[in-house]
């Protein structure tokens, strides 16, 4: 157990975090590649003042609190705050990236840690209740919204029992592997879900620089469709 | 003239009622639709720029279900195909599929989703159930502009021939016919118009205003939806009080060869909108115009200012809407208008294209406060506002009026009632067209107005019949 351990704390981590480095680096260079290669001058079009003021009313989103979504709402931007902040800044984490990247980040407390973390997985759950039993999120989710849910839920819940003996029906080790496979699983899958909006939140929110349409496209769509046949 | 047939007969469900509602197609295709669909997609993605957002978008769509509560199709109906997520994942769910490395993965190992003649069906249904008003854009955590992915859904579909023939005719008209214009109103029958405007507005006033046609050189040349010529005299006649009133009547002109603002292209189709679009600021270039002066109409605004920029190149004029100019006139002092004609209560309906933005919203107010005392709001209104339920040219369609009056504008008609309004000011012709329709069917004690239509009753020109006058002999006249 102590070897598989070492394992999933050292080469298999290293693996898993580049690999969510790299595949939300991709993401971003790609998308920068298009804006600068496709949309050239037109950047300069675009409302960025709108785009900017639009991304930072979601940071804290209390404009867009609206009647219907409350519930889920709440407990999607609440538990997005325990999924920053305890993952980066518990004590336990700071040695870790002390060592992986030579980060000396201050960090929080174990007590405060314990109470973003139980708010997050309650947050979790009624996110996961809320697909569940709300007929129009029931209709729109598919099987990879669910075991996101899941996947986000399993670092935090076994992190919580692997540093809560008293509470831990399983023994440390098997808990903390857990807690460390769980957590690397949830690396590697971020690129490829939409928990890549780490990175693309704020691409997605162009669209006002989308309606920069290209100049022409429209006469070349047709000419290789049609020829050069009437096309109105 | 084409064969005109209809694609779907409006289907009732057994189950649960629901109705689909179908619009006229020209020559529609029926054979080889998925390969053609695809065909398009790949053409449309290869020239345009759509394809890093739609990677994004396709990426990081959490499908939260937020744009739901926003969207006024869906709080009609309640069916999950018109939650605005759905519909654009139909598109984004064949773009994956078909067009990006994970999606094809994907189909090696499960079946997945393979675009068949049935999703094409429900393509066609969905996104012409769509207004296209963005509501929703703006409530998406994500920022997925849903009113843009409709818009690229139509644009495909429309490559592959289907299109209501309603939108089809009228951009055919505008582009190739001989009168470039929607409404198909030759140059004659629009000289005749301006003609009959003079004379009311002489009538009324006492003071010949001659509407300039074709003068060269002047700083403003004006479009408005074409369809005002025919349906909103007043509306024309209160632009042209107020320009006559700022002291600027030798300062604008309409064009004579192009004299729609309307541009259906910007609900449907790139090249469409491109051209409408080169074909106005040709006419600005023609006249030597300094700028592009809209009327009441909120999809020529939001066209002629957003994408005059992006089409025009070197020739980019700026764009006013009429609303801008008038409320630039009050301030300045250059017009007055009358507080005590207008004494029915009034509400103001936002046009999406121009106020979702939050481009157009305040002007208005400021306006209709500086002379309309029982003013109230709708809610919610301004950027928040709901769809009149015609948007995105669905109130063009007329065969799908059970649709926009049973689901499209549902909302707007609460809306309405709830304000106890016995005008509702709405500066679009879509709007118009549409609120009028829904007053009748709904039977609501109202009526609709342009918000030029209320200056003209109220505004006060030296020199010429002061408006209580004018009301009183409007009064006589009523009897």
């Amino acid at each position: 157990m102590e070897q598989w351990l070492d394992f999933a704390k050292g080469p298999l981590f290293t693996f898993a975090f580049l690999f969510m480095i790299l595949g939300l680096f991709r993401h971003v260079v790609l998308q920068i590649y298009y804006l600068i290669v496709r949309k050239g001058k037109r950047l300069r079009n675009a409302p960025w003042k709108k785009i900017i003021l639009d991304t930072l009313s979601w940071v804290v989103p209390v404009k867009h609190f609206i009647p219907g979504t409350a519930f889920f709402s709440s407990a999607s931007f609440l538990s997005h705050i325990g999924v920053i902040l305890v993952p980066v800044f518990l004590a336990d984490h700071i040695v870790l990236w002390e060592g992986f990247l030579g980060l000396n980040l201050p960090s929080i407390s174990s007590g405060f840690a314990d109470v973003l973390t139980l708010f997050t997985i309650v947050c979790l759950i009624i996110l996961f209740c809320c697909r569940l039993f709300v007929g129009r999120q029931r209709a729109m989710s598919g099987t990879m919204d669910y075991l996101i849910l899941i996947m986000v839920f399993l670092p935090f819940a076994s992190g919580f029992l692997a540093s809560h003996p008293k509470m831990n029906p399983f023994s440390w080790d098997m808990m903390m592997l857990t807690h460390i496979l769980s957590a690397e699983v949830l690396f590697i899958m971020i690129p490829f879900t939409k928990l890549a909006h780490i990175v693309l939140f704020f691409f997605d929110r162009i669209s006002g620089l989308h309606w920069q349409l290209r100049p022409g496209a429209g006469d070349k769509v047709a000419d290789a469709l049609f020829g050069k046949e009437a096309r109105v | 003239m084409d064969e005109v047939v209809e694609v779907l007969k409006p289907i009732v469900d057994e189950d649960n009622g629901n109705k689909t509602y179908p619009y006229y197609i020209e020559n529609p295709v029926t054979e080889n639709r998925v390969e053609r669909f695809l065909e398009a997609f790949a053409a449309v993605l290869h020239f345009t720029d759509y394809k890093p957002l739609l990677d994004s978008y396709c990426t990081s769509n959490a499908k939260c279900n937020r744009c739901a509560v926003t969207c006024p199709v869906y709080l009609a109906t309640g069916d999950p195909k018109d939650i605005p997520c759905y519909r654009t994942n139909l598109l984004l769910d064949v773009y994956k599929r078909y067009f990006t490395f994970s999606g094809w993965l994907n189909s090696r190992f499960s079946n997945g989703i393979d675009l068949t003649e049935e999703i094409i069906d429900e393509m066609l249904n969905l996104f012409y159930r769509c207004t296209a008003c963005r509501r929703c854009t703006q409530e998406c955590p994500m920022g997925v502009d849903h009113g843009l992915m409709t818009r690229l859904g139509r644009y495909v579909l429309s490559l592959i021939g289907i299109v209501p023939k309603a939108l089809q005719v009228a951009t055919r008209e505008q582009l190739e016919g001989e009168t470039r214009n929607t409404s198909k109103i030759p140059k004659i029958a629009l000289m005749n118009t301006l003609e009959f405007l003079s004379d009311e507005i002489e009538e009324s006033f006492g003071i010949r205003m001659d509407v300039p046609v074709d003068e060269y050189d002047r700083e403003y040349v004006f479009f408005c939806a074409v369809s005002d010529y025919l349906m909103e005299p007043e509306t024309l006649m209160g632009n042209a009080v107020v320009l006559y009133a700022a002291g600027d009547w030798d300062k604008w002109t309409i064009g004579g060869n192009d004299f729609d603002g309307i541009n259906y292209g910007l609900f449907y189709s790139d090249w469409h909108l491109e051209n409408i679009i080169k074909q106005l600021v040709h006419e600005v270039t023609r006249l030597g115009g300094k700028k592009i002066l809209i009327g009441e109409c909120g999809h020529a605004s939001r066209s002629a200012h957003d994408f005059v920029p992006v089409f025009a190149g070197k020739e980019t004029y700026p764009v006013l809407n009429f609303m801008e100019y008038t409320l630039d006139c009050i301030e300045k002092g250059k017009i007055k208008l009358n507080p005590n004609i207008i004494t029915e209560r009034v509400t103001y309906h936002d046009p999406c294209n121009i106020s979702r933005s939050g481009w157009i919203v305040e002007q208005p107010r400021k306006i209709i406060r500086s002379f309309i005392k029982d003013f109230v709001e709708m809610e919610p209104h301004g950027k928040n506002n709901y769809c009149c339920g015609g948007g995105g040219g669905l109130v063009s369609v007329d065969e799908i009026y059970d649709f926009r009056m049973n689901i499209g504008g549902k909302m707007k008609a609460d809306q309405i009632r709830e304000t106890g309004a016995q005008i509702v000011i709405s500066p679009c012709a879509n709007c118009k067209k549409q609120l009028k329709e829904l007053v009748e069917f709904y039977e609501l004690p109202c009526k609709v107005m342009g918000l030029h239509d209320l200056i003209l009753k109220a505004i006060e020109i030296p020199g010429a019949k002061s408006a209580e006058e004018r009301k009183e002999e409007a009064a006589m006249f009523e009897m």
